[in-house]
């Protein structure tokens, strides 16, 4: 072999790592973002009606309240956790909620304030429960997922409430300069949240307890504190998502958010959060739910069989999570 | 044993009304009948249950009111009626969620010996005493008719773009309904169906559903919702994108915000049925049942249109608001 081929090989071989490092370096983020890139750009290509102001105002007013349902969700899943009660939260708050205004004739700010007081409660109980007591989340939040559910049921005697002031559903439709209030507050929320993650000792102890628990509490992490604040956190977002769902309905519903638990969590999941703990982004969480919301608009809008919906969703989930794999096992292989 | 009571008790009650005894003198305090519904949380059921409870009252039975919080939940129904079953009321009155899983578990009650009653929704079984129901079909057929009327109202003639929504997939009431609804349509040549949604019950998503539908067709005329939570959401699309006055909107049943969106016009029609009377009807028919009254297959408790225009009318008011339901006294007791 010539001194010149010997060099071109190298350098292919060099290039060949650098893309193959990068393609293993990039977060999963990337690929959903781009998958749904994809799916916007088709939309818009297939369907006259998807690139439309009254459209994207829709999706984005869609979004919101799964995508902070899904936030909630993030932070007990990074600890290696999980919070199925979520949805049942939701649905309580709500009901808790539209019951002070509608029954108990409280003013709205009374209300606000003692609904999200509720939620907080619910997960510190949550996050004690798992910590202290050493049950499992799944365990405790799966009694959540019924008994809180069974709560809203029981206070509204399984009835719709309405009777709800009309500034709160005209403020769900705001907007302000074109953009959804609804978005906007989901997006000072997430920027919170990830600011929280990403920039305190508090988000980097959680990450750390996610990877390795006893490593954690090791060097001095009080795990049991921050495991209550991860829960009730999720408790308290879903506490928000509850009461966002009754004004933009204008009614309290005990099945609200009924079985929103998985879609946040699969949300979370595609958005490149681990279930195996100490992996997973607020804006992934976003990006994972943006793509749900558009699969549910595009197949309205192509006028998809509700049912293939609901197929596609679930090969979307198998898909990422075999990638995320494929490309986990490939890291290791490198070293 | 307590069966022997039973029928010692419905021997009795028997040689009392042959004596030509008034058949209130019969003490019914002992008597159960379960009530069971498609779901707890909707306004619908809880007007069979307000009708139930009437009717346990004028009667002296007493009722269960059961039923899982969630049309979805046909495994739920089912349970509660397998659990019904085992504790051996005097009758059941139930209204099958979904009617391939509970045609078996109504045949077991009947073959237990329970006088089985269904109302609003059937199951595959002809193993009952009665079916008392809203004919569906002719309810959507109203629903299309109201649909051609409110079009011909507002554009001169009854042409253009149509779409409709079912709450939920495999619910025989609500397939009659679109059945009826669809063949209806067909009588009005310039009303062409583009589109058709089915969602799972909730009003968020048939809020979601109607918006992306209404992107997709902003020539859209008229939508039909065929129950009350999609008639929540679809009316609160309407009324989101300023289109009230501008699609027709016809809706199945009452909720407070159905009937909000009639009085402020977001909705054109309400098409109603009678649930007071199934839950008022299915006790006493059930009570009636079991002490051998044999009764039609099929009784059609009836369907009304609910308009602006009608909504205060006594006949109209009592349908709304099941508070305000008078039934005209028959029994000299009450």
């Amino acid at each position: 072999m010539s001194q010149g081929a010997l060099t071109r090989s190298v350098e292919k071989e060099a290039q060949g790592t650098f893309l193959a490092e990068l393609r293993h370096r990039l977060p999963l983020e990337t690929y959903v973002l781009a998958l749904t890139v994809l799916v916007w750009v088709l939309l818009a290509i297939i369907s006259p009606y998807f690139w439309t102001a009254g459209n994207i105002t829709n999706i984005l007013r869609q979004v919101s309240i799964d995508a902070i349902l899904a936030f909630g969700s993030l932070f007990p899943i990074i600890l290696a956790g999980i919070d199925l009660s979520v949805g049942s939260v939701a649905g309580l708050s709500g009901v808790v909620f539209s019951m002070l205004i509608a029954n108990a004739g409280q003013g709205l700010l009374v209300a606000f304030v003692a609904t999200l007081a509720m939620g907080i409660v619910i997960g510190i109980i949550n996050g004690w429960a798992t910590d202290r007591l050493g049950i499992p989340p799944f365990i405790v939040t799966l009694a959540g997922l019924q008994g809180y559910r069974g709560l809203a049921l029981l206070l509204s005697g399984g009835m719709t409430i309405s009777g709800m002031p009309a500034g709160l559903q005209a403020f769900s439709l705001s907007s302000v300069a074109h953009v959804p209030t609804l978005f906007l507050l989901m997006a000072v929320i997430g920027f919170c949240a990830h600011f929280m993650l990403a920039y305190t000792r508090l988000g980097r102890y959680m990450y750390a307890i996610g990877s390795n628990a006893e490593a954690a509490r090791r060097v001095g992490i009080r795990v049991i504190h921050v495991t209550t604040i991860a829960y009730a956190l999720a408790a308290l977002f879903a506490t928000i998502s509850g009461l966002l769902l009754v004004a933009r309905l204008s009614m309290g519903t005990p099945t609200a958010a009924t079985g929103s638990e998985l879609q946040a969590i699969a949300a979370a999941v595609v958005g490149g959060a681990s279930l195996f703990g100490g992996r997973g982004t607020i804006l992934g969480c976003f990006i994972g739910s943006l793509l749900f919301t558009t699969i549910g608009n595009g197949a309205n809008l192509l006028g998809i069989n509700s049912f293939w919906q609901m197929v596609i969703e679930g090969l979307l989930i198998a898909f990422v999570v075999y990638f995320d794999n494929l490309q986990k096992r490939r890291q290791a292989g490198m070293g | 044993m307590r069966k022997i009571l039973l029928i010692a008790a419905a021997a009795f009650g028997c040689t009392m009304a042959q004596a030509g005894l008034e058949a209130r003198a019969q003490d019914f305090s002992k008597t159960k009948i379960d009530v069971i519904v498609k779901a707890t949380t909707s306004q619908y059921w809880a007007t069979v249950f307000d009708g139930a409870r009437a009717a346990a009252k004028v009667l002296g039975v007493q009722i269960a009111t059961l039923g899982a919080p969630s049309e979805l939940d046909a495994a739920g129904e089912v349970s509660i009626m397998e659990n019904a079953i085992s504790a051996k009321p005097a009758g059941i009155v139930i209204a099958a969620t979904n009617a391939q899983a509970l045609a078996e578990p109504i045949a077991a009650a009947t073959k237990a010996g329970i006088p089985v009653i269904v109302i609003d929704s059937n199951a595959n079984t002809d193993q009952y005493v009665t079916f008392l129901a809203t004919n569906n079909e002719t309810g959507g057929q109203k629903a299309a008719d109201e649909i051609a009327r409110c079009v011909k109202a507002r554009t001169g003639n009854a042409t253009g773009k149509v779409a409709y929504l079912t709450a939920l997939a495999g619910a025989q009431s609500l397939n009659d309904r679109d059945k009826g609804f669809v063949e209806e349509l067909k009588k009005y040549p310039g009303l062409t169906i583009v589109e058709h949604r089915v969602g799972n019950n909730m009003a968020d998503r048939s809020l979601a559903d109607s918006e992306d539908l209404l992107t997709r067709h902003p020539d859209l005329v008229a939508m039909f919702a065929d129950n009350e939570l999609e008639g929540d959401g679809a009316g609160t699309a309407l009324s989101e994108k300023g289109l009230g006055s501008k699609v027709c909107l016809v809706a199945f049943d009452t909720s407070d915000t159905e009937i909000k969106f009639l009085r402020t016009g977001i909705i054109d029609a309400l098409i109603v049925q009678n649930p007071y009377i199934m839950g008022y009807a299915g006790v006493w028919y059930a009570l009636a049942a079991a002490h051998g009254v044999v009764f039609p297959k099929f009784v059609d408790s009836g369907v009304s249109v609910v308009t602006k225009d009608n909504m205060e009318s006594p006949q109209m008011v009592g349908l709304l608001d099941p508070n305000k339901y008078v039934l005209s006294p028959f029994l000299g007791a009450q």
